[in-house]
């Protein structure tokens, strides 16, 4: 069982990182995160309060009051990620992980960012769906000079509008941001807002896309559509910790899409609406039910919906590929093919050859071979039943009864109440093996249509 | 008359010993032997003249048949059962009987007379010799025996090439049967996809295009391994001709592999002395100095023979009766034919013999710079051909086998198909095969090196794999010795 532990408060898992006190002696001090469990949510410590939100193995950039400004600092730096039990990736990202820390604040706050740039190039960092001054809006050569390597630059703003947002790179976009440099935004309510419910729990998380070659480490940067690694905040399942509810609490769910893909998000066991956007709070009379919400590229979604179905649910990109681990893209389908007779022979030549694929390719899941180091299985994942055969963007949504406020502790699988779960028939079984409709190979009612042979003697006749 | 005959026995007895004129009784085949001492592996032979000796050297062979032949085997076979060897060695015999008649004394010429006249009968006896013969019996004598050394030079340098040439084959035939094996192996990998790819069609998954292409390689496959086939046969033909092999014999096995590399460069010939090893050791500069020697010492009667080489010296004995008293009269006396040197002096023969031995020595010369470029070229190409083939053996194949590993680590993910997978089993497998072929070129260069440094040249580069891709062309014979 992957260790999910949840760390008591934020201070705890940071550490200070090694910049010369005297050199930054006018930045606030950067935090650096070096675990890629998920954090506690941070309890606002001073200015307007909030409920603050869980970031999906990911966690909150602490801030500091400077005369009624909150002052943040974000160091873009290159990182490992870990970003599944054993599978590192060399990413660029924020502060220590990819993706950066989540910035919280609330409706109406003075802010300031201190950008620090730590990367080989320059960059930029462009607050997507923010409203603010033109000049503050990080495209670089259109808005602002890039920032170029080893120099700090300052953003300030206010958060005129509560939402969910994001922020990544607006310079070498592509390049950035297919490193991992991205990171979660959110501005609360200012009080009681008509149109924001207020929830039990709050959980947020970006998608991103990686093409990491199996037994490489350092994602190609120029790949378009061809990924292989499918995550949530740059983890894949089973690394992706479960979104745990208390049964009846309301929970809400921010999604943000930053891969070259939409993701239909789907999830098992409840109905939610989509509650916003980085457009704002959709109305509630524009409101309808959904199990599942495409996020477009670049798009943010909120999803809001009420734990009253306890159990483990399935909360995934309903693209198939989308929860799979790396896996090849050409390899053509072995489904049905007789082996008889062969697999001995190529085992002659290749002696570690096993077969697979004849049946499908849930044997992946099942078999323990090697691979190349450093290679994300393509489906992975035990659950109490046995192989889960899923990678990538999966996780569960937890529904327990008596779960207290703040716990968000893994709460293990749920022991489902006898009879409730699907079971091997114990009646008589078929008393026959029902036939196959034509054989494989063969179209139905067609097996004896061949091509007209021009120019041969039937023609004539 | 008894007085005449006792000092001409006695004359015909020292000249007889002056010549040492007797036919050497295995046609020279201990003295080929000594030179080819330390040149040719352990217990290798010369065949034999006898019968007896014949019949021994054949059960032997047929022992050696038995087991897998190695290379010193193979080249032991070869000295003692190819039949251009033993062409050679029985014309050196041929030549030694000739050496022989050569110097042994003309015989005396008798001429009998019978005249009459009126009163007279008359009966004239002469017994003439070749008196030059005589006197250049001594130099003749020596030349004679200098031309045996160099015949016999010259047979040891065409066994050392016959020995080179059946190792040659012999690591030709080995390599090849190696290389069959491997495309063996790549074929089997080929036609495995293939039928893979059959049965993949048959269900449905693979496009007659898909299947195609399996089959293509498979096409491939079997068209290489049909000339890797022949290639064996051809390279064992190869070799089985210089063994001198026909009939049951032919069914003789060879070692699965080639003699592992030398480990270290530190185990290699050093190439410092090389080209003083050459000039020491190389037969084919030895006979060249001898035929220096020869020229040399020939250039001293060849004057003489040129000017004198018809004086005859004839005993007379006659008689003449007086028909009607019978009073017998007899005349006894010497007679000197000496011709008159009056137009050829011997200039022109004293002058060809004095360029001779400019030509000799030049050749002298320049055989000794090819033969010291020789040697430096050869070593040069055996610590090439170890380098490259060391490079095979610790780098590429290692490199090979892990590029192998993570092809099947890559298919265990599926990554990749199993026909990716059998692709990567089939360049593996050239890649030993490759490594073989310098394996192979390493002991082929070893071969050039020793006859470069030994022997004589070795054949222009490239000369073994032709051979071994042509079993028409002949060994080409290499420097032919010059002067008779
Ligand atoms: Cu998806």
């Amino acid at each position: 069982m992957q260790r999910r532990q949840f760390f008591s408060g934020a201070a705890s898992a940071v550490a200070a990182a090694a910049v010369s006190p005297v050199a930054m002696a006018a930045l606030p001090e950067p935090v650096i995160q070096t675990s890629a469990d998920t954090a506690a949510p941070l309890a606002p410590p001073n200015g307007r309060p909030y409920q603050p939100v869980v970031t999906l193995n990911g966690w909150t950039l602490p801030w500091r009051m400077n005369a009624g400004v909150k002052e943040f600092h974000l160091v873009a730096e290159a990182v490992v990620r870990e970003v599944a039990p054993g599978f590192f990736v060399n990413m660029w990202g924020y502060n220590g992980q990819s993706p950066g820390p989540t910035i919280e604040v609330v409706e109406g706050d003075r802010v300031r960012i201190f950008v620090t740039n730590r990367l080989p190039e320059a960059t930029t960092v462009h607050w997507h769906g923010q409203r603010l001054p033109n000049g503050m809006d990080g495209v670089g050569g259109l808005n602002q000079p890039h920032i170029p390597p080893g120099k700090t630059f300052v953003y300030e703003f206010e958060a005129r509008r509560p939402g969910t947002f994001m922020y990544h790179p607006h310079s070498d976009e592509m390049v950035q941001m297919a490193m991992g440099m991205m990171g979660l935004w959110i501005t609360h309510p200012k009080g009681r807002h008509p149109q924001i419910a207020e929830v039990a729990r709050d959980y947020a998380f970006l998608l991103s896309a990686y093409a990491v070659e199996p037994g490489a480490m350092t994602p190609r940067v120029a790949e378009m559509t061809d990924f292989n690694i499918w995550t949530f905040n740059s983890r894949a399942f089973p690394a992706i910790t479960p979104l745990v509810a208390g049964l009846g609490e309301r929970v809400r769910i921010r999604v943000g899409n930053l891969t070259m893909t939409n993701h239909p998000i789907h999830i098992h066991g409840h109905e939610f609406e989509v509650t916003g956007t980085d457009g704002g709070p959709v109305p509630r009379s524009a409101r309808w039910p959904e199990v599942t919400t495409d996020v477009a590229v670049g798009q943010m979604r909120q999803i809001e919906l009420i734990a009253d179905e306890p159990g483990d649910w399935a909360f995934h990109c309903h693209k198939s590929h989308h929860t799979m681990g790396a896996m090849g893209h050409d390899v053509p389908t072995m489904i049905g093919v007789d082996h008889k007779g062969l697999v001995g022979k190529i085992q002659k030549i290749v002696p570690d050859y096993m077969l697979m694929g004849e049946r499908g390719m849930g044997d992946m899941g099942a078999m323990q071979m090697p691979l190349p180091d450093n290679t994300f299985p393509m489906m992975t994942g035990k659950g109490p039943f046995g192989n889960i055969e899923m990678g990538g963007m999966f996780t569960t949504f937890k529904v327990r009864k008596g779960l207290a406020a703040q716990d968000y502790r893994d709460p293990g699988w749920y022991a489902q109440p006898p009879g409730t779960a699907a079971n091997e028939w114990q009646g008589a079984p078929l008393d026959a093996q029902a036939p196959r409709q034509t054989l494989p190979g063969t179209a139905p009612g067609a097996p004896s249509v061949h091509k007209p042979a021009t120019g041969s003697g039937h023609a004539n006749h | 008359m008894k007085r005449l005959s006792t000092r001409l026995s006695a004359l015909a007895a020292a000249l007889l010993l002056a010549g040492c004129a007797s036919v050497s009784p295995d046609g020279l085949r201990s003295d080929v032997a000594q030179q080819l001492q330390g040149r040719l592996p352990d217990e290798a032979a010369l065949p034999a003249t006898d019968a007896q000796a014949q019949q021994l050297a054949q059960t032997q062979i047929n022992a050696w048949l038995q087991q897998p032949v190695d290379a010193d085997t193979a080249v032991r076979i070869a000295l003692l059962n190819n039949p251009g060897l033993q062409v050679q060695l029985a014309q050196l015999g041929v030549a030694d009987a000739q050496r022989v008649q050569a110097i042994t004394l003309p015989n005396p010429s008798l001429s009998l007379g019978w005249f009459r006249n009126g009163h007279e009968r008359e009966v004239e006896r002469k017994l003439s010799f070749g008196l030059v013969d005589l006197l250049t019996l001594p130099w003749r004598s020596r030349w004679q025996g200098w031309q045996m050394e160099q015949a016999t030079l010259e047979a040891a340098q065409q066994t050392l090439l016959l020995a080179a040439d059946t190792r040659r084959a012999w690591l030709n035939a080995v390599a090849a049967e190696q290389a069959l094996a491997a495309n063996t192996r790549m074929h089997d990998a080929a036609a495995l996809g293939g039928e893979l790819a059959r049965r993949m069609a048959v269900v449905g998954n693979f496009s007659k295009l898909e299947q195609a292409r399996e089959l293509a390689q498979q096409q491939q496959a079997a068209a290489q391994l049909a000339r890797a086939s022949l290639a064996a046969e051809q390279a064992r033909e190869q070799l089985a001709q210089r063994m001198g092999l026909w009939g049951q014999q032919l069914t003789f096995t060879l070692p699965q592999a080639l003699p592992p590399l030398p480990k270290a460069a530190s185990d290699l010939r050093s190439g410092d002395d090389a080209e003083a090893t050459a000039l020491r050791e190389r037969l084919d500069l030895g006979a060249l100095r001898r035929n220096l020697e020869v020229s040399t010492d020939r250039q001293g009667w060849a004057a003489l023979g040129a000017v004198f080489g018809d004086i005859g010296l004839t005993y007379s004995r006659n008689t003449s009766t007086e028909r009607d008293s019978g009073h017998q009269e007899r005349t006894r006396g010497w007679e000197l034919d000496v011709p008159l040197p009056l137009f050829d002096w011997g200039s022109a023969a004293s002058s060809m013999a004095r360029h001779q031995v400019q030509a000799n020595a030049a050749q002298l010369r320049e055989s000794a710079i090819r033969a010291r470029s020789e040697a430096r070229s050869s070593w040069r190409a055996y610590r090439t051909a170890w380098d490259l083939a060391h490079q095979q053996q610790t780098e590429v194949l290692p490199l090979a086998q892990l590029v192998q590993e993570e092809t099947i680590y890559r298919y265990n993910g599926m990554f990749i198909s199993v026909w990716q997978l059998l692709a990567q089993a089939r360049s593996t497998t050239q890649a030993v095969l490759t490594a073989t072929e310098a394996q192979r070129d390493f002991w082929l260069a070893e071969t050039d090196l020793q006859l470069a440094l030994s022997g004589t040249s070795p054949p222009p580069a490239g000369a073994s794999a032709r051979a071994a891709r042509n079993p028409a062309a002949p060994a080409a014979p290499q420097n032919e010795p010059q002067g008779h």
